[in-house]
């Protein structure tokens, strides 16, 4: 007498869970790609990106300097080890803009794979990656 | 009524089954926190390689490959420290498991340039090992980030 009742209220409960966990999953996707949140956001003012755009910015080594704050926990830490596979950070003090900026660039684009690094780079705008590249070329 | 408790675990175990799926999602959202230092997908680990011997890194740091006819300091310099392209990174003093895994993902097909994916194809691990005790030991222009204001 009592069984279709629970059974029907359990079902409706699981089909809603389920509902809900689908929507969920929309709304969470594009916070886990943060790079895809940013163009996003940076999507309403292209008339003033545009002109910047099709040229290399040229980078500024005192705002790649307040930039780079980021890096120094991994390449900032002398003897520093990447886990899994094990290998030191690289020194990138020194190496030259122009490889530093293309480094990036290519985790950027997920074409250079390393889950810290895509996630650091996805985060940084072309003109951050110029400034960055500058700063990190001129230490001594 | 049995049935009906049947019924109740069988929704309990429904639940449960959808709450670990979710949670599985979010695990694989906090592998990828940016905290924490962990490696290139795919890529093999340097630990397992011969060690490396300087001199012999030497003389195969020489060496022209078949694919590109370009030896590595042809590119990158006298002991890794001129590159002819300012997009070819300096090799001097770098760590040399830092050069040991950049060469495998080449060698793997990980990590991809025009140059270099032809150029660590013929590579053995031995003459991987080599190549980047030489480079690691020769001076350098670089540094960590550690001391900087």
């Amino acid at each position: 007498m009592m069984r279709p009742l629970p059974l029907a209220a359990c079902l409706a409960l699981a089909a809603a869970l389920s509902v809900a966990v689908v929507t969920a999953q929309t709304p969470a996707s594009p916070a886990t790609a943060p790079a895809e949140a940013k163009p996003a956001e940076a999507a309403p003012t292209p008339a003033t990106a545009a002109p910047a755009a099709p040229a290399t910015p040229v980078g500024n080594p005192q705002a790649g300097r307040t930039l780079a704050y980021t890096c120094q926990g991994c390449h900032g830490v002398e003897g520093y080890k990447n886990a899994y596979p094990s290998f030191h950070v690289p020194r990138i003090g020194g190496q030259s803009a122009e490889y530093l900026a293309q480094a990036l660039t290519e985790y950027k684009k997920g074409n250079r794979k390393h889950p810290t690094m895509q996630a650091q780079a996805q985060s940084f705008s072309d003109q951050d990656i110029a400034d960055l590249s500058a700063y990190l070329s001129s230490v001594k | 009524m049995s049935n009906a408790v049947h019924a109740q675990r069988l929704a309990i175990a429904l639940l449960a089954a959808l709450a670990l799926a979710a949670c599985s999602q979010n695990n694989e959202v906090a592998a990828e926190d940016p905290g924490h230092a962990s490696g290139e997908h795919g890529s093999s680990s340097s630990a397992g390689l011969p060690e490396g011997h300087i001199a012999a890194g030497e003389k195969r740091s020489q060496v022209k490959s078949e694919a590109t006819k370009q030896s590595c300091i042809d590119c990158h310099g006298a002991e890794g420290n001129k590159p002819i392209d300012p997009t070819y990174p300096k090799l001097g003093g770098q760590y040399g498991d830092y050069i040991a895994h950049a060469l495998q993902a080449y060698r793997a097909g990980d990590r991809q340039n025009p140059q270099m994916t032809p150029q660590a194809a013929a590579l053995t691990d031995q003459e991987i090992s080599d190549l980047a005790a030489y480079f690691g030991s020769r001076p350098t222009q670089l540094r960590d980030l550690h001391g900087l204001d």
